[in-house]
């Protein structure tokens, strides 16, 4: 990538190396637009203080990884982006099991608050000084003390429940009554439990509790799965954007092991991430409606989706869950014949589109319902690092196709749309725009669609011990995916970011002081999803849905399958590893 | 006299029955229009007969206990039929002799207020907010309807449904009735809980409120009632202020009336369908703006226009 800066290069290493003070263990540049720091735990606030104060970096994740069979650690990484640089920064400290404490940097940056709290609960490290350190992911009844992304934790470890436990909830301020949003909810058909504290039809403040549909993803990425099998566990975390977080992942393990992918292949991802853009914005057009009690625009607008769907099952087999994308590449070609019907139904397509935006805008009560509702301002966008359309409408200008461009982006630049007032209003012109702007998308790739190969040949093993920072924008914002390559054909450690994530922690600030009427659209402007944000606490799985392949039978496979190691036959359980 | 009586009594019957059965009929109607302009097929016209049907089988679920609790959805619909008998239908009111239009404007808040009621007494925090926002629309809306209907009371000098319309049927429009026909039409929108005033229930803000906690056949006749509602209520728009053409041959003018209540409840659906809920507070404000222009229709009565 030559749009890297080199001199920023050179100032965030020496910034980080005064700023460490000495402790700095390590600095390297696994990749062009990665730099890592080892730094000793004492000192890693300061330096995270550094890159947010002076080098505006925004915090994507943290990633919690059980380096014990490796380094005889535990090791925390804060993951940062320098948008405007196109750089990825790691901040790594290891800690040690002697003292499992690391300084919290949720007062430097809000946006960190999950993300602490997650990696405490999933392997037990706890971050000294947060101001909210209840339990996030685990259920209220998993028992102290087990962390269930250790190494030493089975996958299909089921401990015993918890006795006499309860949610750690928040009390309502005195005079304000609780009104209960979910976990079932008419306008949210996902499991999200608000307490909304209520003065007459005011809010005054909201305590949530999330994570009820854990799956256990990035745990059986490390213990089960191996590397192409992961893309389709990876298409199942969100039923929505399956494609975005199965080519993130892809991505992530390509870069780590240096794997170039054919053009062609990165041009049909390119498209495929369009499509799914246009059904997902189209899909929750219909919602918001649906939320406001707008019903023709649920109608109408999933009717107008539904040519894309068709379009998307010509292509790959399937309406959703595409199963299209392997590391190295593409498992499927996209038919050079169906160019013509693409460009057809996207003709329709956005003929529709920009009838509803007319009519969108033009209605007054629309206007009513959104102007001024639910305002994220610019400042706390930031602070709780809020990604996609919600921080575009915030006049956030980041967008993961422009900033760290991934795919065919880097030739099909995308035009991005932002907007100042962050309200509810401004999310809905945001997605109206880059609806019709991915419809343009997807037709400048098709007609510089090159020709060639799909999918790039794999000869060695993928080497441990490296890491991948891949980044997609998905409708809902960047996907971050984490990968840290082990041996086995699996990775060390898989960690997934949804966009979902850090925008649903701006939502509090989002209904302070809000009308009551406004809470669901407001929650709902975020476009959340849930299934895409709770994937990491291991539940009860029953073994035998779990198919497992011995070391020596996966590489029968892959030696016969040549060039991808999709394995296309299953193997019957081989025992719990 | 007595044959006065059975006649009266038998209008009752035909009014309160015609109410009954045709107002599942217009609900089913008004789905399917929905289910037009929504690009849907919709069900069957007949639906909203079997969904009362359906649901007046089913178990007797209460949140909470009480005598009148148990009662209220009995007199939810009660007070629609009383509203029914009151009201001139395509006949003279049945029951016009007993109370004039101050009467008919309790009788019509009666039925909300009731459900208010089941809605504070059923323990749902949804159900109490529903109340609440029920209780801000009835008083939104009750003065517009007032005002609307004394515009026809003072022209017509006096305060009897069947006499109003008779006067308007003979002398024909006016500045002052148009506008207060709008604007009980207008009101007409909220008080039959359609979009953008279902503020009440709300399905998506506060999950049904006031009806919530019903169920079974305390949600049949709660919504049947609210079906009765609207269609008697159109009933007394089109008989009040838009009574023409009015030939004086009973099947042709029954006919002309039917067809008028059928277009005002097609307006109804289409305003619904083509609107976003309102907040309360808009709503409110909405209605408010809507009571002031609504007192231009006075002063238009007052100079004889």
């Amino acid at each position: 990538m030559s749009s890297i800066s080199h001199s920023a290069v050179t100032r965030v290493k020496e910034a980080v190396a005064a700023r460490s003070n000495g402790a700095l263990l390590s600095a390297t540049e696994p990749h062009a637009d990665t730099l890592q720091f080892t730094i000793e735990k004492t000192r890693l606030r300061a330096v995270v203080e550094c890159l947010v104060n002076d080098f505006q970096a925004r915090f994507m994740i943290s990633v919690g990884t059980d380096a014990r069979p490796l380094t005889g650690d535990f090791t925390i990484l804060h993951l940062f982006s320098l948008d405007r640089e196109h750089l990825y920064i790691l901040l790594e400290s290891p800690v040690s099991e002697k003292d499992l404490r690391i300084e919290s940097i949720t007062e430097i940056i809000p946006g960190a608050n999950w993300a602490e709290r997650e990696f405490r609960d999933a392997i037990g490290v706890h971050p000294d000084g947060h101001p909210d350190p209840r339990r996030l992911l685990l259920a209220d009844d998993w028992p102290e003390g087990v962390y269930p992304l250790r190494k030493d934790f089975p996958y299909n470890y089921q401990p015993p429940r918890a006795e006499n436990v309860a949610p750690q909830l928040r009390e309502p301020p005195a005079g304000a009554s609780v009104v209960p949003m979910g976990p079932f909810f008419p306008a949210l058909e996902e499991p999200s439990y608000w307490r909304l504290f209520v003065e007459g039809e005011t809010v005054v403040g909201c305590d949530t509790r999330l994570f009820y549909n854990h799956r256990g993803i990035e745990k059986l990425g490390d213990s089960v799965l191996t590397y192409n099998e992961i893309p389709y566990l990876a298409e199942r975390i969100c039923g929505i954007c399956g494609f975005i977080h199965s080519t993130c992942y892809c991505q992530a393990v390509e870069k780590a092991a240096g794997i170039d992918v054919p053009r062609r292949a990165r041009y049909i991802r390119t498209i495929m991430l369009e499509l799914e853009r246009i059904h997902s914005h189209l899909l929750w057009l219909g919602i918001a409606g649906h939320i406001i009690g707008f019903e023709t625009v649920l109608m109408q607008t999933w009717r107008i989706r539904e040519p894309v769907m068709w379009l998307c099952e010509e292509i790959s087999g399937n309406r959703k869950t595409y199963g299209m994308n392997t590391v190295g590449g593409l498992r499927r070609d996209l038919p050079n014949q169906l160019k013509p019907k693409l460009l057809e139904t996207l003709a329709g397509v956005e003929k529709e589109v920009v009838a509803v935006r007319k009519a969108i805008i033009g209605d007054t009560t629309l206007h009513a319902r959104t102007r001024g509702v639910g305002v994220l301002t610019n400042e706390w966008a930031r602070k709780t690092c809020v990604v996609g359309p919600p921080a575009r409408a915030s006049g956030v200008a980041i967008d993961a196709r422009i900033d760290h461009p991934y795919a065919a982006y880097d030739e099909v630049p995308p035009q991005i749309a932002t907007q100042a007032p962050g309200d509810t209003w401004a999310r809905v012109i945001v997605r109206v725009t880059e609806l019709l702007e991915s419809i343009r998308l997807v037709r400048e790739a098709l007609s510089a669609l090159p020709d060639g190969s799909i999918c790039a040949e794999i000869k060695q093993e993928i080497p441990p011990g490296r890491v991948g920072v891949s980044v997609v924008e998905a409708p809902r914002g960047e996907a971050v995916h984490f990968v840290l390559t082990g041996g086995d054909n699996r990775p060390y450690r898989w960690r997934v970011r949804a966009p979902t994530y850090p925008n649903l922690q701006a939502m509090p600030a989002m209904v302070a002081n809000a009308n009551i009427a406004d809470v669901p659209i407001t929650l709902g402007s975020l476009d959340p999803c849930f299934s895409c944000t709770e994937r990491l606490e291991t539940i009860d799985r029953r073994t035998n849905q779990v198919r497992v392949y011995s070391h020596a039978e996966l590489l029968e496979i892959s030696k016969r399958k040549g060039r991808n190691a999709a394995p296309q036959q299953t193997v019957p359980h081989g025992g719990v590893r | 006299m007595t044959t006065w009586l059975i006649r009266t009594f038998l209008l009752g019957l035909l009014n309160v029955a015609a109410a009954l059965l045709l107002s599942p009929l217009c609900e089913g109607i008004m789905r399917k229009l929905r289910a037009a302009i929504h690009s849907r097929m919709g069900p069957p016209i007949t639906q909203p007969y079997w969904d009362i049907l359906k649901l007046l089988g089913k178990e007797d679920l209460r949140s909470t206990g009480g005598a009148v609790y148990a009662g209220l959805p009995a007199l939810t619909l009660g007070s629609v039929l009383l509203l029914a008998a009151l009201v001139p239908m395509g006949t003279r009111a049945p029951l016009g002799f007993a109370g004039d239009l101050i009467v008919v404007l309790y009788v019509a808040a009666m039925s909300s207020v009731l459900m208010m009621l089941a809605g504070f007494a059923s323990a749902s925090p949804y159900a109490s907010i529903g109340s609440s926002r029920e209780m801000i629309m009835l008083l939104s809306v009750e003065p517009i309807m007032a005002i609307a209907l004394a515009v026809g009371a003072f022209k017509a000098r006096t305060l009897t449904l069947g006499g109003i319309a008779n006067w308007q049927a003979q002398n024909g429009p006016s500045i002052s009735m148009a506008i207060g026909g709008v604007a009980f039409f207008l009101a007409l929108q909220a008080v039959a809980g359609k979009l953008p005033f279902d503020i009440a229930e709300a399905d998506q803000e506060i999950m049904g409120g006031l009806l919530i906690e019903q169920s079974g056949p305390r949600l049949a006749l709660f919504r049947w009632a609210i079906w009765t509602k609207q269609l008697v209520l159109a009933f007394l728009l089109v008989e009040v202020f838009f009574p023409w053409p009015h030939y004086g041959i009973y099947p042709v003018d029954l006919l002309a009336t039917l067809v008028k209540v059928l277009v005002v409840l097609v307006l109804v659906t289409v305003i619904d369908v083509v609107n976003p809920r309102l907040r309360i507070d808009q709503a409110m404000g909405y209605y408010m703006r809507v009571a002031v222009s609504s007192l231009a229709a006075l002063a238009f009565a007052v100079i004889g226009k």
